[in-house]
């Protein structure tokens, strides 16, 4: 039987090998081709997140996809990962109409064509004007090009322990870089070990930086994206304060790879009483029912008032059916915004879980969304520190500052282990935004 | 007497297959053959061609030709340098412990003992666990303030109070290295003790009867058998060692500084944070041809006895 089969040679095996290769190859251009730039629609929504509350996400988007009739197939990605995950699918063609983005890859993803600007859609200038001065230049860039909504936004607030400042003979929270070291160093002598927690993990040690540099009153970067940080020599101060901190025992020498999970429960349970992070950590606190929980309240960074604002987007994808455009921007709205009543359905529903905020002028007046955040928020604090207290940094947008942005790190760890000063880490950290403006290198 | 059986074993060859059944036998593996060319094959090629190109960062097309610049900017960054010198001496510490422990496990659990087979299944979950949550559970154990490592240590008298290990440079190298090689040496012990489950009763007795002791059977029947089965052991080992990436991420994220920063890692941060398709492909394929020049020679050097 098998002698009696046509002959198959070598050559014949290798052309077939070679064949399944190209085709291969060309998938993802085929895929593109016939997938999200394709004028026909078969009337399916593709939704892209990440796992944080899957179960609700899944939930909130078919509750919008049954009220509309359109079907939507939502795709959750492990957060770690996430934007390989996402930008693989989409280099290799892969429609995703709605998808999660962070915010400093919203640009570039413009800039790719894997994301569509959203002018000209119904609607979208009043949500522009509808969002918080500061937090517009997130979603609206220079040029007036709008290329995002939001998914979520944070300040970074002091969360500090109320009861221990106290009862260490202490007025209040600290206001100042002086004021931090002072009360931690307080605490250490009376028996807390580490006061003071900080989020000094590689990838986070950029976004520190900016917070603390803001807080005391420095412009990190001007209008041109040009670091400016070492102008002004309250940088120096800051690191010199984080290497005391460190150097000092004030933080636990663990920070440096330790997660806000870990962080929180520190404060919990009462074994560090200082952190500043985005401020729904405060949440993640309370939740965790330790015994110093109840104790946790927000301040400002410092007393200049200033913090960092963060958040995360929506994008839609490259689009060029109308029906199917509108659609995404229907449910992009639902989303990011206000659903079809006026109401912040999703946006509540975060504040509610979460402590997230939709950084909207009339979100903290709406009383669904003052309902869902508990008593233990000051609503009036956050709502003004989102108002005029805060600053999302645009440069933060920009295609090349992830370059950047993932050299931090490396310095601060440096500076922190002691194997540098606090000028060279602001000249190192200097060269490194230039280098990334200017594009190319390792 | 014993030697000469294992050699006289190993030359025993399969008689050649009638061209039919090698045509037969090629069409048969000819689908999963193109599967292999379509996922390995072209993303390798393709990577490749990255690497010589100015590439946008949506990877659809190579871009403009540049010839070795990307390789150039890869040779003269210190980072590199630095990140390279980090996955040598991983990887030597990876192959060495994950080989070493799992051929002791393999030993173990080739001799008879109550609970034998409850270990032997035992040895199968540190394997099936994805990498990631591998490190992560190391994160964990090892964790400065509330690890079980360091109440372990301080049980039994070894240290006066908890030390971070992640936060030194040095002890966060080591501990990356004994996280990824616990899995891997479950892995390997696998292998090894299939190897050894096979080596015939017969070749041990035979040379106690010349005289071999324990070590001296170790020496010169155990290990010249496991040789086919240890030569596969290392060459993995040593591709999953330059490959490393989710135990080292999920610890350290390359830190403390750069001090765990392997090129799988900064691979990534080129790839995937910094979108540098050009030179973190050429990073790419500097890293694909380290772990083979240290997979061949391993295997040269495995064999080297008998040419």
């Amino acid at each position: 039987m098998v002698g009696e089969s046509a002959p198959f040679g070598r050559r014949t095996f290798l052309r077939g090998v070679g064949s399944a290769g190209i085709l291969a190859a060309i998938s993802p251009a085929l895929a593109a081709c016939g997938g999200s730039s394709s004028s026909t629609w078969d009337g399916k929504l593709n939704f892209m997140g990440w796992d944080h509350q899957p179960e609700v996400i899944k939930r909130l988007v078919s509750s919008w996809s049954t009220a509309n009739n359109v079907p939507v197939d939502v795709s959750i990605s492990p957060n770690v990962g996430y934007a390989a995950a996402i930008q693989t699918r989409l280099r290799g063609g892969d429609p995703i109409d709605v998808f999660y983005n962070h915010s400093y890859n919203s640009e570039r993803f413009i800039k790719q064509d894997w994301a569509t600007p959203l002018n000209d859609l119904p609607g979208v200038d009043d949500m522009v004007a509808n969002l918080y001065p500061s937090a517009r230049p997130r979603y609206v860039q220079a040029d007036g090009k709008i290329i995002s909504v939001p998914y979520y936004s944070a300040v970074h607030l002091m969360h500090y322990n109320k009861r221990m400042v106290e009862d260490a003979g202490f007025s209040g929270p600290p206001k100042n870089l002086d004021e931090t070291y002072a009360q931690a160093q307080k605490l250490k002598a009376g028996g807390l070990e580490t006061p003071y927690v900080a989020y000094w993990i590689k990838e986070f040690c950029e976004e520190y930086f900016n917070v603390y540099l803001l807080s005391e009153g420095v412009i990190p970067f001007d209008d041109q994206g040009d670091p400016v940080f070492a102008d002004d020599p309250k940088t120096v101060r800051v690191l010199e304060w984080w290497q005391s901190m460190y150097r000092d025992g004030l933080a636990a020498s663990s920070v440096l790879t330790d997660d806000p999970g870990k962080l929180s429960t520190e404060l919990a349970q009462g074994r560090a009483a200082f952190f500043v992070l985005h401020h729904y950590f405060l949440t993640a606190v309370r939740e965790l029912n330790g015994p110093e929980s109840p104790n946790l309240f927000h301040a400002p960074v410092s007393a200049t008032g200033e913090t960092l604002q963060i958040g995360d987007v929506l994008q839609m994808g490259t689009i060029t059916n109308e029906d199917r455009k509108a659609r995404a921007w229907d449910l992009m709205k639902y989303y990011g915004w206000k659903d079809v009543d006026g109401k912040f359905t999703v946006l509540t529903e975060w504040a509610k879980s979460s402590g997230l905020v939709g950084p909207y002028s009339d979100f903290f007046d709406d009383p669904a969304v003052i309902a869902a955040f508990p008593d233990y928020y000051d609503l009036k604090f956050l709502s003004a520190t989102f108002g005029t207290g805060s600053n999302v940094m645009p440069v933060r947008n920009q295609s090349w500052y992830s370059a950047f942005q993932m050299k931090v790190g490396d310095h601060v760890h440096n500076l922190l282990l002691g194997n540098a000063t606090p000028t060279e880490t602001v000249k190192a950290l200097t060269d490194a935004a230039k280098a990334a403006k200017k594009g190319g290198g390792l | 007497m014993a030697l000469t059986l294992i050699r006289s074993a190993s030359r025993a060859k399969v008689s050649p297959m009638s061209r039919a059944d090698r045509q037969f036998g090629l069409r048969l593996s000819a689908p999963a053959l193109a599967l292999l060319a379509m996922l390995l094959v072209v993303p390798a090629v393709l990577t490749l061609v990255y690497s010589f190109h100015d590439v946008p960062p949506t990877g659809i097309a190579p871009g403009e030709f540049i010839g070795l610049t990307n390789y150039e900017t890869v040779f003269g960054s210190p980072v590199f340098w630095s990140s390279l010198w980090v996955t040598i001496v991983f990887s030597l510490g990876f192959v060495v412990v994950s080989t070493c422990l799992g051929l002791g496990f393999a030993l173990l659990l080739n001799e008879a003992f109550p609970g034998r087979g409850i270990l032997r299944g035992l040895l199968v979950i540190p394997w099936a666990c994805p990498w990631l949550v591998i490190g992560i559970i190391w994160r964990w154990f090892v964790d400065g303030s509330v690890g079980g490592l360091n109440g372990l240590l301080m049980h039994l008298g070894l240290t006066d109070g908890y030390i971070d290990f992640l936060s030194n440079p040095r002890s966060a190298l080591i501990i990356a290295v004994i996280g990824a090689s616990w899995r891997q040496a479950c892995f390997a012990a696998i292998l090894l003790l299939a190897g050894l489950q096979t080596l015939p009763k017969e070749l041990n007795e035979a040379a106690a009867i010349d005289g071999a002791g324990p070590l001296g059977r170790f020496r010169h029947v155990t290990i010249p058998w496991l040789r086919p089965v240890l030569a596969t052991v290392i060459v993995l080992n040593i591709i999953y060692a330059f490959l490393q990436f989710d135990v080292i991420f999920a610890m350290t994220q390359g830190g403390p500084g750069d001090a765990t920063q392997v090129l799988s890692i900064l691979i990534y941060r080129q790839l995937f944070v910094a979108t540098d398709i050009g030179t973190g492909s050429a990073l790419a394929v500097i890293l694909a041809l380290l772990s083979l020049v240290g997979g061949l020679i391993t295997v040269r050097l495995l064999y080297r006895n008998e040419a």
